[in-house]
């Protein structure tokens, strides 16, 4: 019983290995957003877009 | 050519009727009568041979390998420990003579081998039950199975040598694979030589063989009355069986003579057998009947520990075992000693081992064995406090038990110098027979399936010889490993590993320490399906630059953001250099559509006051050596725990043995 889980379990973590390098999908990846539309299309566009930083956060 | 001669006891007519014949038993005065140079010879009077149930009779007509032959006699040898056996003489019509033994319902026949001079077959005293032979020229290795002492006990009809009645000799039988078997007679010297194989009925053409008595006997069973009690018993295996306990008072009665004989009253057992005699249970396809119960025991500082062996029988296949031990079971057969090879013979010992059937089979356990307690009937002459000396070698999921048979010399007293406790010790030597028997470990469902019984006793102690059920996982997880290794190879031999962008930039100084600088690059392409790198790299020396980047799809508006520290900090600490952070990091994302981008930079950095430059370089479709080994990482937690549990678990199977590889 716990070989064939072991067995189903292992090949879905290959498989996602392989769906993961064959997609180029990475892990952590900060939440995609979308530039509104009306900014896009405003004088200046996305270049006068205020984006979603928080600031600092190097240092020693 | 015949030849009638009167009989030197009585003066009966006798007939020598095969030529190479040297003595023929008198029918009439059973007198031994040899054939000498000038004159007969009258060896003395032998006794009537027993009853044994054979199949066999004088006259029967029977062919091996092609060669027809006539049963002319038979001799009936005792065992030294209170059996007999017959030995049958085979006249071949090319003039050999063959030896057919019968024992225990199996037949061996042989043929005595003319050896060269210098051939050295081993004094009787140095041979060792269980010890290899290498002095005779067999296809096979032959291993010491017996060695005893034989008394010429009964005779009839015709023999090829000179039969003294009463006369004792010593003999050594062996056995090799394949059914080989050898017996060294040291009733002569040099030492006579028989070689040979294990045969069936069929195997010499007398398959339809069967003595009226025996046929009669196998075929309805056998009601019987008690001599003690008077009570009916049935003999479930009537032609095979030695002895017989009475289920109404439980006398043991020795049946060994055709007729019941009391020997012992036995105490009823303080639990009845679980599986009753009588039952039937299907094993390898074949059904086989519960015809006795033995309880046996072996003492370990001075504890007696018990378990239970149920024989079964079917008269096509012979006896096997059920032993139930702890609550475990093993399905047990016979195996013959020559099949099984131990490099010296010397039993027993830490670290000993035997092959069979090219596995090695390491000892568990080396103990003086007890019968305690038998219901039901038996092929050997069982009784209640018999010794043997059983050694058990295991490879699960098979246990190899050695038994040595033992004689009980005496009983002293021992006292403990620990305890000052006095006990009574038996005193016991080897007979000098051995028995193999190849036990295999069955579940409590395949008990209850071949029964069709419920409920049979569970336990979580270990068996000897029980499999460790999660080792298919190692082979699976190398398979996996191996998997996951070659893809790993593959996606990082075909990365393609294309750089995008690279840029450097310049950085004015900011108005304070919270300023920062935004730059936008030239547009630039990205494939889909590809995942992006983005590597930075500034001069920063004991200092940080920070950036927090986007990446625009030009069309859509989709954005990625990303942020990357750039921090490198070193010096020397009590004479120790450190540093730490990196003047290039890297950071990986995931792919983005394909399509036209732009990245967007905000830099912000320690020293604000100064210009500062920054490179920020993108490659896509770079491998990831780390993925590869979090996979690896993966596969591997659940065998790391079954390794854990294997660990404990062979612990636990050596718990009670001496020869434990983890110490004791």
């Amino acid at each position: 019983m716990l070989t064939k889980f072991y067995l189903v379990l292992s090949l879905l973590i290959i498989g996602g290995y392989a769906f993961v390098a064959f997609t180029g999908k990475e892990f952590g990846d900060p939440e995609r957003q979308r530039v509104p539309a009306d900014v896009r299309q405003s004088p200046g566009g996305y270049r006068s877009f205020h984006f979603w930083h928080s600031g600092y956060r190097g240092g020693k | 050519m015949s030849v009638e001669v009167s009989c030197p006891g009585c003066g009966a007519p006798i007939a020598f009727k095969t030529g190479s014949s040297i003595v023929v038993v008198c029918a009439f005065c059973n007198s031994v009568v040899a054939r000498g140079d000038r004159k007969l010879e009258d060896l003395g009077k032998i006794a009537d041979l027993v009853e044994t149930g054979s199949p066999l009779d004088i006259g029967l007509h029977g062919a091996y390998q092609g060669v027809p032959f006539e049963l002319t006699g038979r001799a009936q040898l005792g065992h030294q420990a209170g059996g007999v056996w017959d030995e049958w003489y085979a006249a071949f019509q090319n003039g050999a003579w063959g030896w057919l033994a019968e024992a225990q319902g199996r037949f061996y026949l042989t043929f005595e081998q003319s050896l060269p001079e210098q051939t050295l077959i081993p004094p009787f005293d140095a041979l060792q039950p269980g010890s290899a032979v290498a002095a005779l020229p067999t296809s096979v290795p032959l291993t010491v199975a017996e060695t005893g002492v034989a008394t010429q006990l009964g005779a009839k009809g015709e023999i090829p040598y000179k039969l003294i009645p009463g006369e004792e000799y010593e003999y050594a039988d062996l056995s090799g694979s394949h059914g080989m078997f050898a017996t060294f007679d040291y009733s002569e010297t040099p030492t006579r030589v028989f070689v040979g194989r294990e045969v069936s009925l069929g195997d010499i053409g007398l398959a339809n063989a069967m003595a009226p008595e025996r046929e009669a006997r196998r075929v309805a069973g056998r009601q019987l009355n008690c001599t003690q009690c008077g009570g009916p018993l049935e003999l479930r295996a009537p032609d095979q069986s030695l002895r017989v306990t009475c289920p109404n008072c439980g006398a043991l009665l020795d049946v060994s003579q055709g007729r019941l004989e009391f020997m012992q009253a036995l105490q009823p057992p303080k639990t009845p057998p679980i599986i009753p005699i009588g039952s039937v249970g299907e094993f390898e396809g074949v059904k086989l009947m519960v015809i006795g119960f033995v309880v046996r025991s072996v003492e370990f500082d001075g504890v007696r520990y018990y378990w239970e062996e149920f024989l079964l029988y079917n008269p096509q296949v012979g006896f096997r075992w059920l032993v139930r031990s702890d609550d475990n079971w093993n399905y047990v057969q016979s195996v013959p000693p020559g099949d099984v090879f131990h490099k010296s013979g010397a039993f027993g010992g830490k670290g000993d081992t035997v092959q069979f059937q090219g596995e090695s089979f390491k000892i568990y356990q080396d103990t003086m064995a007890r019968c305690e307690y038998v219901i039901g009937e038996f092929y050997w002459k069982v009784t209640v406090g018999e010794q043997v000396r059983a050694i058990d070698y295991v490879r699960p999921p098979r246990m190899l038990s050695l038994e040595i048979s033992m004689v009980q010399l005496g009983v002293e007293q021992a006292t403990d110098s620990a305890t000052s406790k006095k006990s009574k010790k038996v005193r016991s030597a080897p007979t000098g027979e051995i028995n193999w028997s190849l036990g295999t470990f069955l579940k409590h469902a395949e008990v209850e399936k071949a029964f069709g019984i419920k409920g049979i006793p569970r336990t979580s102690k270990i068996a000897p010889n029980q499999l460790f059920p999660h080792k298919k996982i190692y082979k699976i997880w190398g398979l996996l490993l191996l998997v996951t290794f070659v893809l790993g190879m593959i996606f990082l031999a075909t990365g393609s590993r294309t750089k995008v962008f690279d840029q450097t930039y310049a950085l004015q100084p900011v108005a304070n320490s919270e300023g920062t600088q935004v730059i936008f690059s030239e547009p630039f392409q990205l494939k889909g399906r590809q995942n992006i790198r983005i590597t930075a790299n500034s001069n920063v020396d004991n200092s940080w630059l920070y950036i927090e980047g986007d990446l625009i799809e030009e069309s859509t508006g989709d954005v990625q953001s990303f942020s990357m520290p750039v921090e490198y900090y070193h010096g020397v600490d009590d004479g120790e250099s450190w540093s730490e952070g990196s003047q290039t990091p890297a950071t990986h994302i995931s792919a983005m559509p394909a399509g036209q981008y732009t990245l967007r930079l905000e830099a912000q950095w320690e020293k604000w006051q100064q210009p500062a430059s920054v490179s920020v370089r993108i490659d896509q479709g770079v491998p990831r050596v780390l993925h590869v080994f979090l996979t690896l990482l993966f596969i591997s937690i659940i065998p790391f725990f079954v390794m854990i549990a294997h660990f404990s678990f062979e612990k636990r199977r050596w718990s009670d043995s001496d020869y434990s590889p983890f110490g004791s």
